[in-house]
């Protein structure tokens, strides 16, 4: 374990990730969290402008940042980002 | 009542003319303040206010989005946590708009429903309750649907700060006629139009104004995308300022100066952008004022006042019902 990591708790699978990826996305576009797929893209077919991008990564920052401090998703990243499974990976890897 | 968190670190003039206002507003109309900044800053200033420290600046040229993402530790965002946390009613900043604006929103998060927050600014008119003008920078693209849900939240705005009771909306144009109008503003017409459409906010369209209406009584709430309310509120600033200058000059060498100049007093006085007592970004879910940069302690008074003001009347509840889904 690095020693700049503070876990609080079991490290995240990526099930976890995706619940939590899909619940905070669910809140900031107001749907059902059901309706949220893993393989949706966040334009096509969700609807997600940088802007929902923008405040998921903030969402997620806060969440994870209690577990792996200095957590961070970087801006420029986010171009990146086009599907919810793109999230879901980009996370894990760096939680 | 909560305090107001007040961005001392924020504008032309911070720290030490927001924290004379802070405390000013303490004192003269009675509404708790909290300053936030840097402790090293403040400590000399505030008296017996108290301090939420935050050790980061967002400066007034740096890149709003950017910038509160990676200054976390900064006034801005931290005044914004205050309030979203409970330990704050209101947040007033003087700082970066676009900063204020992109910490409200990341942190107070948007009220349910609103698809983006507008900032609301009042336009002086004299002899008149001022005109409310939004979108006056939050947006420069907007889509129809979101100049509706203005239209809604300016109306609100205009009925709890002004007290008007059916407020009448314009629709900013090149022309009276709606057939006038690039697309979003004829899209955007069409949607105004409809039964119904600002009955939850108890408003009435009153169709296309132009440039010229909004400094008249003809008006309450004057509707736009961000980029031309901007415009029109700088071109207004601007036009006035010059104006007035014009006036004070060719007045002050004549024999009637003192009485003229006093004539014209209240005048001056409703047109001092220090008395307007701020904008509010609509949409967020807390009552956020945005002071103009250079704010002096006066203006800091005002935006304070209206900040409890608006936390009294509830009016982040009143917008919440405004746009609720049907």
């Amino acid at each position: 374990m690095p020693a700049e990591t503070h876990v609080e708790r079991s490290p995240l699978d990526r099930e976890q990730v995706f619940d939590l990826v899909r619940d905070r996305l669910a809140d900031i576009l107001e749907v059902e969290p059901s309706t949220i797929n893993e393989g949706d893209s966040f334009t096509d077919d969700l609807d997600a402008d940088s802007l929902a991008l923008i405040e998921l990564a903030e969402a997620l920052e806060e969440e994870l940042g209690e577990r792996s401090v200095g957590f961070r998703i970087e801006d420029e990243d986010l171009e990146d980002i086009k599907t919810v499974r793109d999230a879901v990976d980009y996370v894990l890897a760096r939680l | 009542m909560l305090p107001v968190a007040i961005d001392a670190m924020g504008g032309d003039h911070a720290p030490a003319a927001i924290v004379e206002g802070a405390r000013r507003a303490a004192v003269e109309i009675g509404v708790p303040v909290v300053l936030v900044g840097r402790p090293e800053d403040l400590d000399p200033l505030r008296g017996d206010l108290e301090v939420v420290a935050a050790s980061q600046v967002i400066g007034m040229d740096a890149d709003p989005g950017s910038s509160v993402r990676t200054m976390k530790d900064s006034s801005l965002v931290r005044a914004a946590e205050a309030v979203r946390d409970g330990r704050a009613s209101a947040m007033v900043s003087a700082g970066n708009t676009g900063a204020t604006m992109a910490s409200a929103l990341l942190r107070l998060g948007r009220i349910k429903g609103v698809a983006r927050p507008a900032i609301a600014t009042p336009i002086p008119v004299p002899g008149s309750t001022p005109t409310v003008l939004l979108d006056a920078g939050a947006n420069a693209e907007c889509q129809p649907q979101w100049l509706v849900q203005f239209a809604q939240m300016g109306a609100i705005f205009s009925r709890e700060r002004y007290g008007i009771a059916e407020p009448r909306v314009g629709l900013l144009s090149i022309g009276e006629e709606p057939t006038k109008g690039n697309p979003l503003v004829k899209e955007t017409h069409a949607l105004l139009a409809a039964a119904g459409a600002l009955d939850r906010a108890s408003a009435r369209f009153v169709g296309n104004v132009e440039g010229r209406d909004i400094m008249t009584p003809e008006v309450d709430v004057v509707v736009t995308d961000g980029f031309t309310g901007n415009v029109a509120l700088k071109t207004l600033e601007g036009g006035m300022r010059s104006l007035v200058t014009a006036v004070i000059e060719g007045l002050s060498t004549t024999d009637v100066a003192d009485a003229a100049l006093g004539a014209l007093l209240p005048l001056y006085t409703t047109l001092d952008p220090d008395q307007t007592g701020g904008a509010m970004l609509l949409g967020v879910d807390g009552v956020c004022i945005i002071s103009h940069g250079s704010s002096s302690a006066t203006a800091v008074v005002n935006a304070t006042r209206v900040a409890s003001e608006m936390v009294q009347a509830g009016v982040v509840e009143h917008l919440r019902s405004a746009v609720a889904s049907a």
